[in-house]
């Protein structure tokens, strides 16, 4: 009865979207409205005809400008998940052994940022990059340049944008790991001989794999569909997926093009996942 | 007061002026904010001991042990072991290991990795840490378990893995911090001969922190009674038993009657205790260091009692009272006798014979007595 519950969720909010997104895919674009043909019809005769229409699908691997930006989106996702890693490990792990009141105050720090609208955060990312904004005039002031750099419409304003956003999803999961780890653990590996750092190599950081899973996924997976951000950060080359797609969607007004990039989008993410709690089930069995 | 005690045990270096300490603890404090968990603890632990810190929960035992293998740094005063000082040497360096209170088993490691952790530290190489635990795993009859997560263990196992972890580096000392707590009572009797035993084929020296009197009574060859951080007494099991030197040790280790009372007489060979709570003049058959008039306490054990319902022929220590309960417990009957001066008292009495005639039962007269030599005389 419990276990129906999420069942449920998953079946009204992911499951029937997912099938509707689906047989989108499979129907033909038209000038209509909507704008792709039914998938049944009736013909005069009284048959039943289905017409599934799996060319969206060769016409995405005939065109290397959706191959390249998948590519494009996992590269920036992977690059920007192993960025948010490094940056949200030393504060995940600072905030988990700070002593609970200060504890408390860094999470809500780490929680603040979400309090403003995602939009405007992005938006004041470009008034401190952009060519005379906050960084180069500092810089600039400063003494260190001589030239503003030209950070603005480049694949590291993505990249700046992307880390900033989603370090909070990583750090929460690394700190909830974090924190319930047992600290006679890392006595005991003293009391045995272990320098901090060897510690923290063989205790803390394997202990943390899940955390560091969790956290991982929680970037990646909506860094690969991101739209906003290379939008208003990212210049012209840097095309990701989510751009692609909302330009199938609003500009060439081709749903069904558009619905098989959402599929394979979701094909791409879901089976490596789907893999990885495979191989993580049957370790786990084997021990 | 201790002259007379027989302790079993061979060799009693801490009766030897002349004998090195091993651990040799100066004016060690530690203090939490206002709080004194530790306040100025002087203490001499000797080679092959197996030592145990017995108190209460609060009472310093962990605190005192923590600072041993370096987790806790004292606010005042200096530790050394084997001649070394240990106040800036930091845990990972120290001749010390440590078995948990709750094992502190890495759980991504099997038993064999636990094992070896200390070993692969020291650079071992991974031939020989395999035979090393191996040999390890046997001794603490654990062998074929070493591919076992420690999630697929039993608390007993767990504890034969957390020890043979402790000692795989033959540290000079070892401390087991509430070493059987989490075990049920069966396995903890069999598990302390099993930890006296190993302690006395490896030579190691154990500081063992217990809030188990029993445990303690069974395992130690001395034992530090710690109260409110400071050390209430430290003697042998059977001074610690028989000799407490205050009333707090006397009745913390075990059961005990307490009666106050006033000096009343005060010879060479024995002084007498004026104790309106007792009802009776009570004999001591030896001389206390006091002064007439003082007031001081008498302390009894439930076992050095006798009682009878007819007057046992003795000039001194015989009151009258009621048997107001008893308790069959098996080995032994637990008596609560009420005192006509109106104080209860516990007896003990051995069960010697399977079926008592006419046992000594519930609203009965009685005459409690004991030996002139029965009970210990406190000043505080």
């Amino acid at each position: 009865m419990v276990i129906a519950i999420p069942m449920i969720w998953l079946l009204v909010f992911f499951l029937i979207p997912f099938a509707v997104v689906f047989k989108l895919s499979l129907s033909e674009a038209a000038i209509a409205r909507p704008p792709y043909l039914p998938m049944m019809t009736w013909d005069e005769e009284g048959i039943l005809t289905f017409v599934l229409n799996i060319g969206n699908y060769f016409y995405l691997l005939d065109d290397d400008l959706y191959i390249f930006a998948y590519m494009q989106s996992m590269k920036i996702a992977l690059v920007s998940t192993v960025i948010c890693l490094l940056v949200a490990y030393p504060m995940a792990l600072a905030i988990a052994r700070a002593n609970s009141s200060t504890r408390n105050l860094l999470l809500m720090l780490v929680i603040l940022p979400f309090w403003t609208s995602f939009l405007l955060r992005v938006y004041a990312w470009i008034g401190i990059l952009k060519t005379n904004g906050l960084l180069n005039n500092a810089l600039l002031w400063l003494g260190l340049i001589d030239q503003p750099l030209a950070i603005m419409q480049t694949d590291l304003a993505v990249y700046i944008g992307i880390v900033y956003t989603y370090l909070p999803f990583m750090i929460l999961p690394l700190y909830t790991s974090l924190v319930k780890q047992d600290e006679s653990l890392l006595e005991a590996a003293a009391d045995l001989g272990a320098r901090p750092v060897t510690a923290f190599f063989s205790v803390t950081l394997p202990l943390s794999f899940p955390g560091i899973a969790a956290g991982s996924l929680l970037v990646f997976i909506p860094v690969v569909g991101e739209f906003v951000i290379p939008a208003l950060l990212g210049g012209p080359d840097t095309l990701m997926i989510g751009r692609v797609l909302w330009s199938e969607f609003f500009s060439n007004r081709d749903w069904p093009v558009a619905s098989a990039v959402a599929t394979v989008m979701l094909v791409v993410l879901v089976v490596p996942i789907m893999l990885l709690r495979l191989a993580q089930q049957a370790d786990e069995k084997k021990a | 007061m201790t002259t007379d005690a027989i302790s079993p045990f061979i060799s009693e270096p801490w009766t030897d002026p002349s004998a090195k300490p091993f651990i040799r603890i100066r004016g060690i404090s530690r203090h939490f904010g206002a709080v004194k968990a530790v306040d100025n603890v002087d203490l001499d632990i000797y080679k092959g001991e197996l030592f145990c810190l017995l108190g209460g929960s609060g009472s310093g035992k962990t605190t005192l042990l923590r600072m041993l293998c370096g987790f806790d740094n004292p606010t005042a005063g200096t530790i050394e072991i084997d001649g070394q000082d240990m106040s800036h040497v930091p845990p990972y360096k120290r001749p010390v290991n440590m078995m948990f209170q709750s094992y502190a088993l890495f759980p991504h490691m099997n038993v064999a990795k636990n094992v070896g952790y200390g070993l692969a530290r020291d650079g071992m190489p991974k031939a020989q840490i395999n035979s090393r635990v191996e040999e390890l795993l046997a001794m603490v009859q654990m062998e074929g378990f070493g591919a076992r997560k420690p999630n697929q263990l039993s608390g007993g196992q767990r504890q034969r893995v957390a020890l043979a972890r402790a000692l795989a580096k033959k540290p000079k000392l070892l401390l087991l911090d509430e070493p059987l707590g989490a075990l049920d009572k069966k396995l903890r009797e069999e598990t302390q001969f099993e930890l006296m035993k190993l302690q006395e084929d490896l030579g190691v020296t154990f500081v063992v922190v217990t809030h188990d009197q029993e445990e303690a009574m069974t395992l130690a060859t001395r034992i530090a009674v710690m109260v409110d951080g400071k050390l209430a007494q430290v003697s042998t099991p059977r001074d610690v038993y028989e000799y407490p030197n205050s009333r707090f040790v006397a009745d913390f280790i075990g059961g005990v009657n307490l009666f106050e009372g006033r000096v009343t007489a005060d010879e060479e060979n024995h002084m007498k205790l004026q104790s309106p709570e007792a009802g009776l003049e009570i004999h001591v058959g030896h001389g206390v260091s006091c002064s007439p008039g003082q007031r001081m306490w008498y302390a009894l054990r439930p076992e050095k009692i006798r009682i009878a319902r007819d007057r046992p022929d003795q000039p001194h220590n015989v009151v009258e009272g009621m048997v107001e309960e008893v308790a069959y417990m098996g080995s032994l009957s637990v008596y609560r006798i009420n005192l006509d001066s109106g104080k209860q008292i516990k007896v003990t009495q051995p069960n010697l014979d399977r079926a008592q005639d006419n046992p000594i039962s519930w609203d009965q007269r009685v005459y409690v007595s004991w030996g002139s030599s029965a009970g210990v005389v406190l000043p505080t």
